[in-house]
């Protein structure tokens, strides 16, 4: 990862929603690392967060909408439907399952957390009005989009976020058991969104950014790309913190680990990620690389299967 | 040869149960294999091969409490069900409402179910569940295509 200059970091930390389009994607996901080591306090997350908000409504999809019925291949679209889908159901599955973890914790934590949810229903709302407006799926409420959308929805998105409604059941029990805490919190912050997320980000506004298509997608996904450098830094934090005060909470990571890559690359259908740009083998190291950055900078160790694991994770997101 | 339609049979009955057991075992046929990457089959078929748990697949709001469909494995074999209820003892016990069930048969995606948590895992450890997710994903779409009448 190259060293930010000062200038690029303040045009990603404190641009408009307007000025985002003009930031390259390559560098908010430098901007979501840079903090790793240091790790920023709940309390400084969220002053972020209420720096940082933006409007989902102000959004403007109206060169998308040519972009996609007249710039755009039906294999393009095909396979940018099937990389996103994932993510329209997963902002949704992250809204309504956080709420519960958000019982827990420090007075900060919670109150940090609110704003994270809040976060997580714009960024549903944001993928609700990109299927709605311009990939047309039908449906008259957030449900029904939610309905026209599934059936692109890969099994690499099934398996994880499964998991973490499963797991927020398991919490539900118990909001403040740590060693649940902790299982919840490697699915959600380590795996979906430092994982998950940031790959589809790089995969689909490295797409449109070379192509130069949907500009509202590009501006909305990139804000919200800018959003998870606070999950994932608040969410690295969590983590970090559990396992200093609690050794033992690092096997609760690894048994989650073992359970998240034992069902990693088992997809049903294959995606054209060529179309977008990308190689299978791309996405591969692009998923362990986001893995290990995580990992390493937080300073949390694997045991020798889990990193054979690791070595052996499928480019899911392309289908296997 | 035309298709053999298969006669509904009473839902939750001990009919009912042994065609779900036969319909898990026997995995899905060629023409389902075809619709799904080999290598999506490849990992539920490397899951099955040693699987030996058991599941029980509940509906809470029956007339006369809770049922069970107790589904045991060995070997990568299905080799037993039982209808039983209200209590039920097995490694996974996963239960909801009726109208859950009957949008499992009327074609809702089982994948979708589990995602939504529409089906409540209420014993068991999640970890260790989800290790065979996709295995039992297309288990519990072979329990759903089991014609059945509902109440």
């Amino acid at each position: 990862m190259t060293r930010m200059s000062d200038d690029v970091m303040d045009a990603v930390e404190n641009s408009e929603l307007k000025q985002i389009r003009d930031i390259d994607i390559d560098d908010v996901l430098d901007y979501v690392h840079r903090d790793l080591k240091k790790l920023p306090d709940y309390e400084q997350l969220y002053r972020r967060y209420l720096r940082q908000r933006w409007d989902v409504y102000d959004l403007d999809f109206t060169q998308d909408v040519r972009d996609w019925s007249e710039g755009m291949s039906q294999e393009e679209r095909d396979s940018f439907v099937a990389i996103s889908a994932g993510f329209h159901h997963g902002e949704r599955q992250v809204e309504v399952e956080l709420p519960v973890f958000m019982l827990g914790g420090s007075e900060e934590s919670k109150i940090y957390m609110s704003s994270q949810i809040e976060d997580e229903a714009r960024h549903t709302v944001f993928f609700d009005r990109f299927y709605r407006e311009v990939v047309k799926m039908p449906g008259a409420t957030v449900q029904e989009v939610l309905d026209s959308s599934f059936a692109h929805v890969s099994e690499t998105f099934v398996g994880p976020f499964g998991l973490l409604a499963y797991q927020a059941d398991d919490l539900r029990r118990d909001p403040e058991d740590e060693a649940a805490r902790v299982r919840y919190g490697t699915t959600y912050f380590l795996w979906i969104e430092g994982v998950l997320a940031l790959s589809v980000m790089k995969i689909t506004l490295s797409y449109c950014r070379n192509r130069g298509f949907l500009p509202g997608y590009y501006t909305g996904f990139t804000a919200t790309c800018r959003d998870e450098a606070r999950h994932v830094q608040g969410g690295m934090r969590f983590l970090r913190d559990a396992v200093q005060n609690d050794p033992r909470m690092l096997t609760e990571i690894h048994d989650t680990l073992r359970t998240i890559l034992a069902i990693n690359g088992a997809t049903s259908r294959r995606i054209a990620l060529e179309a977008l740009g990308w190689s299978p083998e791309e996405v591969r190291r692009l998923m362990i690389r986001q893995l290990r950055m995580k990992l390493t900078d937080v300073g949390i160790s694997l045991p020798p299967d889990i990193q054979e694991m690791v070595n052996r994770i499928e480019p899911e997101l392309a289908g296997g | 040869m035309p298709a053999v339609t298969e006669t509904a049979v009473e839902f939750f009955g001990p009919e009912w149960a042994e065609r779900a057991r036969a319909a898990v075992d026997a995995g899905p046929d060629a023409a389902l294999r075809e619709t799904k990457l080999p290598t999506y089959w490849g990992w539920i078929d490397n899951v099955r091969a040693t699987y030996g748990e058991s599941w029980a697949l509940g509906v809470t709001d029956l007339p006369g409490g809770p049922r069970y469909l107790k589904l045991s494995w060995r070997d990568g074999e299905c080799h037993a069900a039982e209808i039983t209820g209200p209590d039920v003892d097995a490694d996974y016990v996963l239960s909801g409402p009726l109208a859950v069930w009957r949008d499992l048969l009327d074609g809702d995606d089982p994948g979708r179910i589990v995602m939504y948590r529409r089906l409540r895992l209420s014993s068991g450890n999640v970890l260790r569940f989800f290790r065979g997710i996709y295995f039992f994903v297309e288990s519990l779409a072979a329990v759903a295509r089991v014609p059945a009448t509902l109440p």
